[in-house]
């Protein structure tokens, strides 16, 4: 049983990563650390892909473990579907902020106004994705398959 | 210290202001998803400044990916509210909880380790001539921050599979880790 504490740990930290850069994003996209050029900031996608890609290793394994209990919950598919909607609107952010090479310190007011609307929409998504993340260990109904 | 965390849980239990509020159906799972969220705030604006230090986005200027600490901070304070309306809740299981005092120590080790960033390199990095690469000590720093504050998030995680057992309080370990 040392292992799903374990797998429970990364798929936290890998959280952290995931959404904080994600959302660090997002703010500088808002005017946060406006300073910062825009396409600067794809330096720290990395990071937020390395969180990815552990939490979807991570979750898997969790799946694994508890099948039945992730999928007799709707809530889990509300997450899926919330995490799959957030990575789209990153790749469209990503398209849109980091697109044209050369041009790194366009004056935000340059920016297209679509740019702002995504990044609220991100913001919201993983705020969805981690509250409901955070219910499936209330709103399960079945932890095994046991009738 | 036992006496002391024997006194913490049984002031807590008897005037905790909010452990009714918490015990209703939804309060509990509410305070847990905006601990998650605010813990995202924390690494995802400390965690980049790190980032910076150790060297990714080396042509951006150091003081520009410090205006996100404001947001690491707003994090924190989330936390450190819905926590402690955790701990007012449930007191015994989080001071008689030994990931709960990893969690606590890696904490303390952030916070002198951010202190000794201030007091040490503050002036070297935001004065004028401010180098684009951080000296040593601050990347040093840096890394140690990350690795705190992944060590918060574990102990936070594994509480609940340290939920302290039943004893008979005579432990010799510094700090009491089961219910007495």
């Amino acid at each position: 049983m040392f292992a799903f504490p374990g797998i429970l740990v990364l798929h936290a930290i890998g959280m952290g990563f995931a959404v904080g850069v994600s959302a660090a994003l997002d703010l500088r996209i808002l005017g946060v650390a406006a300073r910062i050029p825009l396409a600067e900031m794809r330096r720290f996608l990395p990071f937020l892909w390395a969180g990815f890609w552990l939490n979807a290793a991570s979750g898997v394994l969790l799946l694994i473990g508890y099948p039945t209990k992730a999928l007799t919950n709707p809530v889990f598919y509300l997450k899926l579907t919330l995490i799959a909607v957030a990575m789209v609107l990153l790749l469209r952010i990503s398209r849109s902020a980091f697109a044209a090479e050369g041009i790194t310190a366009t004056p935000d007011r340059d920016l297209p106004p679509r740019l702002r609307t995504l990044a609220i929409a991100s913001l919201v998504c993983w705020a969805g994705a981690i509250t409901a993340g955070r219910l499936l260990a209330y709103t399960y109904t079945r932890l095994t398959q046991l009738h | 210290m036992h006496d002391f965390q024997v006194w913490l849980v049984t002031t807590i239990y008897k005037h905790s202001p909010v452990a009714d509020l918490m015990r209703t159906a939804w309060a509990w799972p509410i305070a847990e998803s905006l601990h998650f969220l605010g813990l995202c705030l924390l690494v995802g604006a400390i965690g980049t400044f790190d980032l910076r230090l150790l060297g990714i986005a080396r042509k951006v200027p150091i003081v520009a990916v410090h205006r996100f600490i404001p947001w690491g901070l707003a994090g924190f304070a989330i936390n450190i509210l819905t926590g402690t309306l955790f701990i007012f809740t449930e007191p015994d299981q989080y001071i008689y909880n030994p990931s709960f005092h990893f969690k606590l120590l890696f904490m303390t080790i952030g916070g002198l380790n951010a202190a000794t960033f201030y007091l040490t390199s503050y002036r070297r990095i935001f004065g004028p001539n401010a180098p684009l690469d951080a000296p040593k000590r601050a990347k040093v720093i840096a890394a140690i921050s990350l690795c705190a504050w992944i060590g918060v998030i574990t102990g936070g995680r594994l509480l609940t599979f340290y939920r302290p057992a039943p004893c008979d309080g005579r432990q010799t370990s510094l700090l009491l880790a089961c219910q007495p």
